[in-house]
This record gives structure tokens, C-alpha cells and sequence, in this order.
């Protein structure tokens, strides 16, 4: 039932209503609509073989691995957790279609860890923190021999930092302020971790099952969880673009968070050196790909500076060595 | 974005392939195919279907055999 005489409604009562032509229409909802489409269970995925593929390989191609699904096993569970402020600052902005849609990338961090967590369980033989932990390997000794860069851990130093700046914000500060907070919130949460750091992982693990001819059901994971991380990464420089469009100053705010962890991006960490036989400069090389993308998505110029040092086969961190 | 024919550009680091498709479904398995093809890697479809731009009427004539083939790309 359609009616224009409108005069007569409380506004306030109107305002209690949401959805609008132009938004089922728009990009964010119908990424939501794509997510409900696209929806897929850990429980359905058998990990008999990749058990058995475990028994096959030998100890460092198990240490190669687990250093990387570990990684992925602690990160998918931290940006679980750390999703809840752009929840919080979607609702402040009055973005019903934003918080519509955050609402499966959500719940789809939460079955990425959970996904993980069964691997583990599963193939592994290892659920408890105290026996998945002794796999991480350990930040401190990932150096850079030159001195220049420094290789933070974004993951669980950056998201905390931003988050709770987004949420105070949210809570007290004014909509430019929301705004502000949100684009470096997402600058660090979907462009540089989702959308440039972790992006060579994805392949590494997936060409290493593919050479290896084993581990199909991690592999599987892998492509499931790529499908909704397009679609987190592209929200968050979408929603991004939006902001700078708003106000252009916000792009300063992306190329701090760049700027800040640029340590982690000019060379490969760790955790992606840990598999051998791999021919890493085509993991690293794809970073400028990555960047360029999350950049021309948000509208905003690229640092070449950064792009230079991504492909400058000069920069290379020393792994499990102590600096000096 | 419009209906019609897309372009698209590869980013990675010294290429400058360039595409364009007759729509966007088109313009997403060429790109896919170019980042297989010629960097042993793959593209995410929301991450190419959000840089697409439209291609005026009078350049996508220009270009209508890659329009009609997606798989054929050209260098930019």
C-alpha cells in the first residue's frame, strides 16, 4: 500500500523505520544480501584426509604450516573481537544498511575462528591455548638488518589502538570525529591487515596444499574465507570512500595507519617465511597489487614511497636472529 | 555504476594490462583470468567488481572485439 499524503505522520514515529528504496538497492545491503546467499558451516567440511595428510608430512613442513594456521588461529579470533566499535559507530552515523551488513561480518570472523579452531582440533591434535601457543612463532626476532623498519604486531597492537579510539569517539565525540575514527579504524582493521598484510598468507597456504597435494579441507577453508573477506575488505574501503568523499582531510588518517606499520608491509614477517620451497618474491611482490587496490577502492592517492619499498629486494628481515 | 561495457586495469607492480568488458560479469572472469594467467595469482570478484569504471559509448565501440571476447585483454 503506497501513499504520498505524508503530512499527517509523527516524525518521530517515522524515524522508528529503516529501509528505504535506495538502500536495499545500494552496494553495502546487497553485499549483505550476498553474504546470506553465500553462507556456508564448518560443519559441513570433513577433515578426515587432512588428518591423515598431518601423519604424512614431516616436522618442518608441520612447523612451516602450523606457523601460519596458528597465526590465522589467533587473528581470526581477535578481529572477532574487535569488530564490536564499527558496530557501535554504524549504528552513531545512523547507518542502518552499515550495521545490517556488519552483522554477518561478524558472525563470519566468528566462524573463520571457529573454522581454525576445528582444523586445529582436528588434524592437529591441539585446542587448548597452552598447545596451539607453542606454534606462534614469536615476533621479537623477526628483525630488519638494516635497521630502518620496525615489525610491529598490527593485529593485536593497531586494532586495540583504533578500536577503542572509535568507540570513545562513538560514545562522546561529534560525527566528524565518528567519521575520522572510523576511517583509520578501518584503515587498519580491512585495508592494511585484511586487505594487504594477510592477502599473501592466503596464497602461501593455499599454493603449499596445492604443491603438496594434501590438506584439501584447509585449502577449502582458505577460498570459503577469501569469499567473505572480499567482501569485508571491499565495505570497509567502501565505506571509507564515502567518508573521504565527505570530507577529503580523512585521507590522512589512512596514510598514518600505512605510515605507522609500514614495517610490516616492506618485507615478509616470519610466519610467512616459515614454509619451505616457496618462491617468496611473488608473495611479496603482490603487496603493490594489494595496496594499489585498497587505495583506488577508497579513492585516495598511493604512497609511492611505500610502493618502492614493497618491491625493493634490499629490504628482507631476518628471521629467529637477535638484532645487533 | 551504469550498465554497459567496464574497464579494468591491472595494479600489479609493472603491469599495465587493461580490459575491457561488455558488462561486469564479463569484466570480472577476464580480470581473473589476467591475474592467474600472467601473475600465478588470483583477484577476489568484489575487489575487481568495485574498480570497474564505465566506458563511454564511443570507446567501447572502440574496443568492441574485447567487449564481445572478455577473455581477450590488451595492453594499456
Amino acid at each position: 500500500m503506497a501513499t504520498t499524503d505524508h503530512q499527517h505522520l509523527d516524525p518521530s514515529v517515522v524515524a522508528k523505520f529503516h529501509f528505504t528504496q535506495e538502500m536495499i538497492e545500494g552496494p553495502v545491503y546487497r553485499k549483505y544480501q550476498k553474504a546470506m546467499r553465500k553462507f556456508w558451516s564448518v560443519e559441513d567440511l570433513d577433515f578426515t584426509q587432512d588428518a591423515r595428510d598431518w601423519a604424512t608430512i614431516d616436522d618442518d613442513q608441520k612447523r612451516g604450516l602450523l606457523g601460519v594456521t596458528v597465526r590465522f588461529l589467533a587473528g581470526e579470533q581477535n578481529v572477532t573481537s574487535e569488530l564490536v566499535p564499527m558496530l557501535a559507530a554504524a549504528q552513531a552515523l545512523r547507518r542502518f544498511d552499515w550495521t545490517v551488513y556488519l552483522s554477518t561480518f561478524l558472525m563470519e570472523e566468528a566462524k573463520h575462528a571457529e573454522f581454525f579452531m576445528r582444523w586445529h582440533k582436528e588434524v592437529v591434535g591441539a585446542l587448548e591455548p597452552e598447545e596451539v601457543a607453542q606454534h606462534f612463532l614469536v615476533r621479537g626476532k623477526t628483525i630488519d638488518p638494516s635497521g630502518r623498519f620496525e615489525v610491529r604486531d598490527v593485529l593485536h597492537e593497531a586494532l586495540p589502538y583504533y578500536g577503542r579510539r572509535l568507540l570513545e569517539s562513538t560514545l562522546a565525540g561529534t560525527e566528524a570525529e565518528i567519521e575520522r575514527a572510523f576511517v583509520a579504524f578501518s584503515a587498519a582493521y580491512n585495508a592494511f591487515v585484511e586487505g594487504v598484510l594477510t592477502m599473501p598468507s592466503y596464497e602461501i597456504v593455499i599454493d603449499t596444499t596445492t604443491s603438496w597435494n594434501a590438506f584439501p579441507t584447509l585449502r577449502q577453508g582458505f577460498k570459503l574465507i577469501l569469499m567473505d573477506e572480499g567482501r569485508h575488505i571491499t565495505f570497509g574501503t567502501y565505506a571509507c570512500k564515502l567518508l573521504i568523499e565527505k570530507d577529503p582531510s580523512y585521507e590522512e588518517e589512512v596514510h598514518r595507519v600505512f605510515d605507522k606499520y609500514r614495517g610490516n608491509i616492506v618485507g615478509l614477517v616470519e610466519y610467512q617465511k616459515a614454509v619451505p620451497g616457496l618462491d617468496l618474491d611473488k608473495y611479496q611482490t603482490m603487496k603493490v597489487r594489494h595496496y594499489r587496490n585498497r587505495c583506488r577502492e577508497m579513492g585516495i592517492t598511493p604512497d609511492d614511497t611505500l610502493i618502492e619499498q614493497i618491491v625493493d629486494p634490499t629490504i628482507d628481515f631476518v628471521v629467529g636472529v637477535e638484532a645487533g | 555504476m551504469t550498465g554497459g561495457s567496464k574497464r579494468w586495469t591491472c595494479v600489479e607492480a609493472g603491469c599495465s594490462y587493461e580490459l575491457v568488458a561488455a558488462d561486469v560479469p564479463s569484466a570480472i572472469q577476464g580480470a581473473q583470468r589476467h591475474i592467474a594467467e600472467a601473475h600465478g595469482s588470483f583477484e577476489l570478484e568484489e575487489m575487481i567488481e568495485d574498480v570497474l569504471e564505465d566506458v563511454p559509448d564511443s570507446a567501447a565501440g572502440q574496443t568492441s572485439r574485447a567487449a564481445r571476447s572478455p577473455g581477450k585483454l590488451r595492453r594499456g
